[in-house]
């Protein structure tokens, strides 16, 4: 009996099945508090179609599904590897081509058109807001937490906070706060622009000093912190922030330059193009970071911090303007949402939104700029059409359950991401084979 | 004294109860090749730590004088502080930045001494265009000194022991050093890796006019190196001298070659 | 996240103590205003420091969680917030189906109490092995960095903190009292409530339990062996990986206990566990992460500097406080108390 249980087969049933009994929760009827057996009850027992073939209850189904998966783990076992071998043969062609500096011009191109395209192609009103509001703005934000996270390694989870910081200092340069405008003077946003990037940036660099010269995971833990105290204040400081009635009025953008005139705001069209403009600019300032000499010392550091250091780069200034560049540019985004939503309400800077922009930056590949603009599409256009179509028995909350589980999963099967950092999947190889410095955690001794 | 450029003066390192160096003195010339051997434990890479600013002794003064003829206390100062001031060092098993190249490699202790210059870096202005092309020309530089030009964009963990070494001490050489600190360059690599080392390291004192301090188990090696040598035992400096002196100390031949002289060969 | 109840469990009269915002007004007399608020505290100071110390033995009993977990594998468990809710879940379905309409008291319950704490405890230890086994174990056996440790249990407890609010509702939900909180006795004219006597009796309990447990018997060895140095410890014939897993239980059954304790009180809510955790990390912090007995006494300063400070602060701010109290530990001692190290603890 007790062979039968330790046999690999058998284990690997069993977690399939419980993957699949999870992924039935994750996907039944919600409970509430007087009834709390009610969502498991209904997860498993719930009436379902048999892919369209006959009646019967979810748990056959999920069960046929956890039989499946066991077969593809199991066959995935055996040939994996010659599968593996024989797609890099089959894309070594294709990705020669696509290295060559002409096509990947082109491709960059192909890209910006599209973008530029976009909103002419999907007149959809939800979807056109979702663009701006969703889409574009998180991408912006996962690049600058790909900063942070992906380039110099530090786990931020108050990403939020500088946000918020970004959206409150707009509001009061606009006079849309309770306390008086700088200079009584209500300017116009683009002047926000620089006062936030700067607080961002500032409030980035109190907090970061201290804490960065500490290990990481309390980094994690005081950001965290951070996030929620910065909540907290918005919600109290009635006379500065107005609490949590939100802000007054924020306008929106406009441009005033000799007889051009342009007010924003009207349909979301025009902010998507100004924030595919200000995406564009990022892109590329952090590519050009990525390859310079702050963007090697940020992975020298990463790799082995006490040779970096030995070569002379000061591992706390550089991890402490990775801080702070990811807080300006989250700060930055916080600018462009205060000014398209006209007003903000602390209940909108949770926790939620510090690990929603994570998962980004973690399921496209942290460090790699291609990878974490992706992994931005990619999620907030599924959790956007998960909120504009919903399937039966989904809550709008739910996504968050997926978020977390995709981080978990990510994890374990593919800690580079979707599309990895070229030095990330080395580093992370390196790592495994126990080569290189990384901080290393106890790891047991079972095989 | 004027051509002093490290000075040692009566260092202890304790951790806790355990006492590491005891009352360290040493003295290294400008131009000088020395090495510090002493059995396993003895305090060599404490030394080296300590020398370095990675380790802060609680007793003594380490003074450097740099290039510029200024007596800097390394005592109290941060590891890159040190690094900045003309101390390149090697780690006794190498440390790479072993998912990069070769070429980064060197490149990052190039380029480490300037600013920083985010702004410069994202808008890859003129200025951050011309650093980087300094930085490349130096690098190839290196790489050709060291003998890995052909190996530049080789993935540095994928190189060999004896070429890590040589990376290693390219990587050093970058940051414009007044003196280089090996730590057991030659452990793990085999006699004519050893042979073209030794060529290497009197090459780099030579033609480079750097300093050299070496700590090594080998002693071949060192004897062959070596200008001057102290001997460390349990933390504390035995005896001092050329080669052929230690070489007839009775100190030595009891606390370290003799109790050792089964292994005195090559430790891996 | 802050939808959540505040962590200042069953001090009605400090709310509303505290809440009167008249204060923030007199801020210009500022001597005036310290003067009024020592009195208030000279006042309040016994009722404050029971109710703190009461809160204190929560965090501490949270606190050694982060601090066991830290001390073997040198990594905070992010996912101890959900171990915490777990263990008030738990109590909260047992209570309901125990107690009946009519509040219980003498025998019935102490036994409603104890049969809580360990059903708390055994739903803790138990979230605490899955959440090793799912979320830590894969890693360990690819050795992965640290970082990916702290993003996965992340992801777990963010998984688990948005399922419950799925299966159980997301508003909180008072927990039926299996006891009745009257003032036991009094110290100095402030009365001590059943609830905190509960806490303090329980607390006690379980703190000397564990200290014995890890001074004395083999598993404690184990621990404070691969805590000071795992490889030696392999060497000597240490189960690592199980070694691992228990310190994940020992922590999960005492912060699943506290969660129950905690939800007898304030009630229980998918985003109970936050705040709690939060501040019992701090706690861990403050007493020296890796250090046993630092957790418990970091929990207890905590608990009572915090509750304290409601005098001089609106109730909204106390997690301020906590937070301030973080950031200074982390800024000027960060080995805390007595310093780090679970070795050193016995």
């Amino acid at each position: 009996m007790k062979r039968y249980f330790a046999n690999t087969h058998f284990k690997r049933l069993m977690s399939s099945v419980a993957a699949m009994a999870i992924l039935e929760l994750m996907t039944g009827p919600p409970g509430s508090a007087l009834d709390p057996t009610a969502g498991f009850t209904g997860s498993f027992g719930e009436a379902s179609s048999f892919f369209g073939l006959f009646r019967t209850q979810r748990w056959v189904v999920f069960l046929f599904i956890a039989f499946i998966m066991f077969g593809l783990w199991t066959s995935w076992l055996t040939w994996g590897a010659q599968v593996k071998t024989a797609t890099t043969k089959a894309m070594s062609v294709p990705r020669s081509v696509s290295h060559k500096q002409p096509v990947r011009w082109g491709v960059t191109l192909v890209l910006l058109v599209v973008a530029l395209l976009l909103p002419h192609l999907i007149t959809d009103p939800f979807w056109q807001a979702a663009m701006v509001e969703q889409i574009a703005v998180y991408v912006l934000l996962a690049l600058g937490l790909n900063v942070v996270v992906g380039f110099a390694g530090l786990l931020d989870l108050g990403f939020v906070a500088f946000y918020a910081i970004g959206a409150y200092t707009t509001a009061w340069v606009t006079g849309a706060l309770p306390t008086a405008a700088p200079f009584g003077i209500h300017f116009n946003n683009f002047y926000a622009i620089p006062i936030a990037i700067g607080l961002a940036m500032g409030a980035g660099i109190i907090l970061g000093a201290p804490t960065l010269r500490l290990r990481g995971d309390y980094l994690a833990i005081v950001t965290l912190g951070f996030g929620e105290i910065i909540t907290i204040f918005a919600n109290n400081l009635y006379g500065i922030t107005g609490g949590s009635q939100g802000t007054k009025t924020i306008p929106h953008f406009s441009l005033h330059v000799g007889p051009v005139k342009y007010l924003w705001g009207l349909t979301p069209v025009p902010y998507y193009y100004l924030t595919i403009v200000f995406v564009i600019l990022f892109l590329i300032g952090f590519r050009l970071l990525e390859h310079s000499r702050v963007g090697r010392a940020w992975t020298a550091i990463r790799e082995d911090e006490v040779a970096a250091e030995s070569v002379g780069i000061n591992p706390l200034k550089y991890k402490v303007m990775a801080f702070a560049i990811g807080a300006s540019t989250a700060g930055f985004a916080g600018v462009v949402t205060a000014s398209q939503s006209n007003t903000i309400f602390p209940s909108s800077f949770t926790l939620q939104f510090s690990i929603n922009i994570l998962v980004l930056v973690i399921f496209g590949g942290m460090g790699s700029i291609t990878g974490v603009v992706l992994g931005a599409i990619v999620i907030q256009t599924g959790s956007m059409y998960l909120l504009h179509t919903p399937p039966a028995g989904y809550q709008p909350q739910d996504l968050y359950i997926y978020l977390g589980a995709l981080l978990v999963v990510m994890m374990i099967f593919r800690p580079a991401g979707l599309v990895p950092s070229r030095r990330r999947h080395r580093e992370i190889g390196l790592a495994e084979a126990g080569e290189g410095h990384m901080d290393e955690v106890l790891t047991g001794d079972t095989p | 004294m004027s051509d002093t450029i490290f000075d040692v003066d009566r260092i202890t390192l304790r951790f806790g109860g355990v006492v590491s160096l005891n009352d360290v003195t040493l003295h290294q010339n400008r131009g000088e090749i020395l090495a510090v051997i002493g059995p396993n434990g003895a305090g060599k890479t404490s030394l080296f730590n300590s020398l370095t600013g990675v380790y802060q002794p609680q007793e003594g003064t380490i003074t450097f004088v740099g290039s510029d003829g200024k007596p800097m206390n390394v005592i109290g100062k941060k590891a890159h502080r040190v690094s900045t001031a003309g101390v390149a060092r090697t780690f006794q098993a190498s440390r790479m930045f072993s998912a990069l190249t070769a070429f980064e490699n060197i490149k990052i202790g190039a380029e480490s001494h300037r600013g920083i210059g985010v702004l410069g870096a994202m808008l890859r202005g003129p200025a951050t265009r011309r650093d980087e092309h300094t930085s490349d020309e130096r690098t190839v530089q290196l790489l050709d000194f060291v003998g890995l030009r052909a190996k530049a964009n080789v993935i540095s963990s994928s190189l060999s022991y004896g070429d890590r070494r040589r990376l290693e001490i390219a990587r050093g050489l970058a940051t414009s050093p007044q003196v280089l600190l090996l730590d057991e360059p030659a452990a793990g690599t085999n006699p004519s890796e050893k042979l073209e080392l030794t060529a290497l390291i009197r090459k780099v004192r030579d033609e480079m006019g750097v300093s050299i301090l070496l700590i090594e188990h080998d002693m071949k090696l060192v004897m062959s190196l070596a200008e001057r040598l102290y001997v460390l035992n349990f933390g504390s400096v035995i005896a001092e001298g050329t080669p052929e002196e230690i070489r007839a100390n009775d100190k030595v031949i009891e606390a370290y070659l003799g109790s050792t002289a089964s292994e005195t060969g090559d430790r891996s | 996240m802050w939808e959540g109840p505040g962590f200042s469990p069953a001090l009605p009269f400090l709310i509303t103590l505290s809440t009167d915002r008249s204060r923030g007004a007199q801020l210009g007399a500022f001597g005036h205003y310290l003067t009024g608020h020592f009195a208030t505290l000279r006042l309040e100071f016994w009722a404050l420091f029971v109710g703190g110390l009461a809160n204190g033995v929560l965090y501490g009993m949270v606190a050694v969680g982060y601090t066991l977990v830290y001390g073997v594998l040198r990594l905070i468990n992010f996912a101890h917030s959900e171990i915490f809710m777990s263990g008030g879940f738990a109590g909260y379905f047992v209570m309901k189906a125990m107690v009946g309409n009519s509040v219980p008291s003498g025998f019935a319950s102490v036994s409603f109490i104890v049969i809580g704490i360990l059903v708390g405890a055994f739903v803790g230890a138990f979230m605490a092995t899955l959440v090793e086994r799912v979320a830590y174990r894969p890693l360990r056996r690819r050795h992965a960095p640290a970082l990916a440790y702290l993003i996965s249990a992340i992801g777990a407890s963010y998984f688990l903190y948005n399922m419950a609010g799925k299966e159980f509702g997301r508003v909180p939900i008072s927990m039926p009292q299996p006891y009745i909180n009257h003032p036991i006795f009094h110290i100095f004219n402030a009365p001590v409530q059943m609830y905190y006597v509960i806490i303090l009796i329980a607390g006690a309990v379980m703190f000397l339990t564990l200290d014995r447990i890890v001074a004395k018997t083999k598993l404690g060895r184990s621990i404070r062996a691969v805590a000071q140095d795992a490889e030696t410890a392999s060497l000597m014939g240490v189960n690592i990986d199980r070694t691992i897993v228990l310190t994940f239980i020992v922590g999960g059954a005492l912060g699943g206990a506290a969660g129950f304790l905690f939800g007898m009180g304030t009630g229980v809510s998918n985003t109970m566990g936050f705040v709690p955790a939060l501040k019992a990390f701090t706690a861990a912090v403050l007493g020296g992460i890796g250090n046993l007995r630092g957790a418990m006494i970091g929990g207890f300063l905590l608990g009572v500097v915090e509750s304290l400070s409601v005098v001089f602060v609106q109730a909204a701010y106390m997690d301020v406080v906590a937070f301030g109290i973080l950031v200074a530990v982390l800024l000027f001692r960060p080995t805390g108390i007595l310093g780090e190290r679970l070795g050193r603890a016995a």
